[in-house]
């Protein structure tokens, strides 16, 4: 069997996922840090990194991040394998594929609208998911209002910002 | 059109649409919500996973605070119930967000410890407007 040596052109392409995967676990450990603004809300800043890695190398490379981000982040907070952990997976997972369907199948809507779904997705999973796996409780839903308010306005938010860094590193 | 759309921070029609439906939605909900939770006296609801555990009135002022421990997954998290609200002063999960998110009073705030399965909702008219999100 011969090793290949991979063209500089993969390499490049490792290093460049890597470089985002280290964006997004920083971006991940800060929200982490923030003081809440309501329960499970966070502003999405990881999430935002998923978007432009959608952007710039494909479905694959997204999802994949999205699901080391989480995993590498619940390892350094020391929340790996909890419920927040379930709750945050969940969330990501939801999230990148949100974004990947409206994505590929809904070419009117921009990064905008594509970080207000996600966002959107991202929160309804983890109430979802808390209310089947750990509290059924279906007064959790009560207080999903004004937290999908808060995830409508910072996906709109960090939609605007993925354009911005688009449009200035395609 | 999407290449297109990056010359500009206010996004397409079709977000445009996104966003009114979802605000229309969400507006839909919150006044159900509401009109659901807002009827009778302020109270605390106490939950461990699917039990109810209590159900406490909010003490109005110069009544006595309400202590209660509830026995959840990993342990006992205390439960203090007075005039600024229903909050968890102590729980045995490892992030404490439950703890940090201080004091609620207002309809429909909840208070949720998800690794203890520890679950408080307030209900009902509560005469005080405190914020506690914003505290």
């Amino acid at each position: 069997m011969i090793l290949t040596r991979p063209s500089l052109h993969e390499l490049d392409k490792q290093a460049r996922w890597l470089a985002l995967l280290m964006l997004a676990i920083g971006l991940h450990l800060f929200e982490a840090s923030l003081p809440s603004l309501g329960p499970w809300f966070k502003p999405g800043l990881a999430n935002l990194v998923t978007l432009l890695t959608l952007l710039w190398m494909g479905p694959k490379a997204a999802v994949l991040l999205a699901i080391t981000r989480v995993i590498v982040g619940a390892f350094f907070i020391g929340t790996l394998f909890t419920p927040t952990f379930v709750m945050s997976m969940a969330g990501a997972i939801s999230a990148a594929t949100v974004m990947i369907i409206a994505w590929r199948y809904q070419p009117a809507v921009s990064l905008i609208g594509i970080s207000l779904l996600a966002a959107v997705a991202h929160m309804l999973a983890q109430f979802i998911t808390v209310e089947t796996l750990f509290i059924q409780q279906s007064a959790l839903y009560y207080a999903l209002p004004p937290l999908l308010l808060l995830s409508t306005i910072s996906g709109w938010l960090n939609g605007a910002l993925a354009m911005y860094i688009a449009a200035r590193l395609p | 059109m999407r290449k297109n759309s990056l010359h500009t921070l206010t996004g397409t029609w079709a977000d445009r649409i996104i966003l009114l439906s979802c605000l229309t939605l969400i507006a839909v909900a919150w006044l159900f919500i509401h009109a659901l939770m807002a009827s009778g006296p302020a109270q605390a609801a106490i939950y461990y996973n699917k039990t109810l555990l209590a159900t406490y009135p909010l003490p109005q002022t110069g009544q006595a605070s309400i202590h209660f421990e509830a026995m959840g997954k990993l342990g006992i998290s205390e439960i203090t119930i007075d005039q600024q609200g229903a909050r968890i002063t102590s729980s045995p999960c490892i992030t404490q967000q439950c703890v940090l998110s201080g004091a609620h009073r207002h309809s429909g705030d909840m208070i949720a410890c998800v690794p203890n399965q520890i679950l408080v909702t307030i209900r009902g008219r509560s005469d005080t407007q405190f914020d506690a999100i914003a505290e």
